[in-house]
This record gives C-alpha cells, structure tokens and sequence, in this order.
C-alpha cells in the first residue's frame, strides 16, 4: 500500500543525484530485502509512473530481489545526450 | 549517445531516518518518551489513549499526535479527556505518518510540560512498520476481536514491536479467541515482546499498562 510513497521517495534521490540529467535516466535499480515490507511488482508498476512523469521522461525500473529489510537504490543509468 | 551508470547505493529510507534521528534528540533534548502506536483500524488505540489520558495524563505530562487519513475525530475524542495538546495530523491519503509529519507537529507541542509523547498512528497494520518517526518504542495493539494468526500474518510490526497490548479482552467470554495461543503466535515472531492484556472498557489489565508508562516517564527524569 505504500509503495507509492516509496517510489516517490526513490524519484526524489534520483533527481538529488541527476539534477538537469534527470530526463536522461533510462534505468533505474532498487534492492528490495525479501523482508523489507515492500511488495516487488506493486513497487515497480509505481516506480513505471513516477518514472514517466517530468522530470523524467520514461525509466525502466530493475527490482533486485535479496535478502533481510535492505531498500536500497543500487544504480541509475542515463543517456549523455552527446 | 552514451549510456552510463551512477552507483547510487542509497537506503530509500535514509531522508525519513536522518529526520527520525532529529525527532528523537529534540525530544531527548526535553526528556520526553515517545511511543508509536500501531495497529489494525478498530483494535482501540483511541479508547486506550481516552482511558490512558483521564488516568495519567496530567501526572504524567502526556500529550499526543493522531494521524488519520481524514478527519481530526480522534484528536477531538482525546481532547476531551485532557487539557493536554492533542496534534491532529491528517495524511490526506497517505496509509502512514513518516518523520516530516511527526517533525512538523512536534512544534505544536510544549516539549517542556512533557514527559511522554504518544504518537496515534494510521490504522494500518503494514506500512507504518517502515517508517521511524522518531520514537523510543513502536507498540503495536491486538485486540481479542481479531484472528490469532495476525502476528504471522503482518510480521514486521510484531519484529519491530517493542510491546504488545492485547486490548478488548472484557469481550472474550463473547469471542472464539484463543489468547495463549495469539500471544504464543506473537512472541514466536519476536520473543522479546513484553505483553500486556487490557480491558480500556472495564479496567481490567490497565494497571499494569499505567505502571509500565509510569516507569517509563520517571526512567528518563532519572539523572
């Protein structure tokens, strides 16, 4: 039920990190602990719509299953625009 | 065009815990107590904070936050009991208060008149396990009107429970409930669960419950 909440939250760390870069992201990975309380395919249908609003223009999110309460954004992947 | 990759490794939950770390030393700062109440809606986190706040809240210097997704009903309940500041904080929707809601109402309260701090979360058994506020203890609340199972059911806030209070039990001449074995079913996810068993209705077990806040209020006064 608040995946949502963590999405956004994931959205903000990734425009902190991409600034003016952000409409570059293509690829965005979190780590999800198999007790983390998070549900994997609610978190990434969230991560689908937050990721395609501005300012980013359409991410594709990676969930890394691993074990404990880890919920972490592991990497980001953008397009240089050279 | 170059793709490239950013090594992030941040903890999704690293803002809300750096503002949790700020909640509890303010509220170290003035020696108050805070403890996180969670449950399911209905299991009675009103009608114990109604009894709680007419027993001890004046002695005790209690005063609490209400999250709900709408309406301020609770905080107006608990007002009537006390003239202690009841913070409502409505989540507009939101299944769970984070830290930024618990820091922002912590300026409506007189940190100075209080020595503990409930902070009446959403009626949500599963998200607000995620999110510190701040506190000292989450305590989660099981009332005898729900399945025995639900400490397995929602693991992670029985884990992250410091103390369970069984709540409703003048009902259980009227229920199908099997105590021994919904505490049994709590303590094998968190076997240093303290438990208590309560009655806001007819009185029974609360004693206890007060001698526990009680201590729990001259603990931090201590030197």
């Amino acid at each position: 039920m608040h995946e949502m909440s963590i999405a956004l939250e994931i959205a903000r760390i990734a425009e902190e990190k991409l600034g003016d870069a952000a409409s570059g992201l293509v690829g965005v990975a979190v780590e999800v602990g198999d007790s983390a309380g998070v549900e994997p395919s609610s978190l990434e249908f969230c991560l689908e719509a937050v990721f395609s609003t501005p300012p980013f223009a359409g991410a594709q999110p990676y969930i890394q299953r691993c074990g404990g309460d880890v919920l972490r954004v592991a990497w980001l992947e953008i397009e240089d625009g050279s | 065009m170059a793709v490239r990759t950013i090594e992030v490794r941040e903890r999704v939950m690293s803002r809300n815990n750096e503002i949790a770390a700020d909640v509890r030393s303010r509220l170290a700062a003035h020696d108050v107590t805070a403890f996180n109440l969670v449950s399911s809606p209905g299991s009675g986190k009103t009608t114990l904070l109604e009894r709680t706040l007419a027993a001890l809240g004046e002695d005790l210097g209690i005063a609490v936050m209400t999250g709900d997704v709408q309406t301020q009903n609770d905080a107006d309940r608990l007002a009537a009991h006390t003239t202690r500041i009841v913070s409502a904080v409505v989540t507009n929707g939101a299944c769970h208060l984070d830290a930024l809601q618990v820091r922002s109402a912590l300026d409506n309260v007189d940190l100075e008149s209080t020595r503990i701090l409930f902070i009446e979360n959403v009626g949500n058994l599963v998200c607000p396990a995620s999110w510190d506020l701040g506190e000292k203890e989450m305590i989660a609340l099981f009332a005898v009107t729900e399945g025995e199972d639900k400490p397995l059911k929602y693991p992670k806030m029985f884990r992250n429970a410091k103390h369970v209070v069984m709540t409703k039990t003048d009902l259980l001449p009227h229920v199908p409930f099997d105590m021994d074995r919904a505490v049994a079913n709590a303590l094998s996810i968190n076997p240093a669960l303290g438990v208590f068993r309560v009655s806001a209705t007819s009185g029974e077990g609360m004693e206890e419950w007060f001698d526990f806040l009680r201590t729990s209020a001259r603990r931090v006064v201590a030197p």
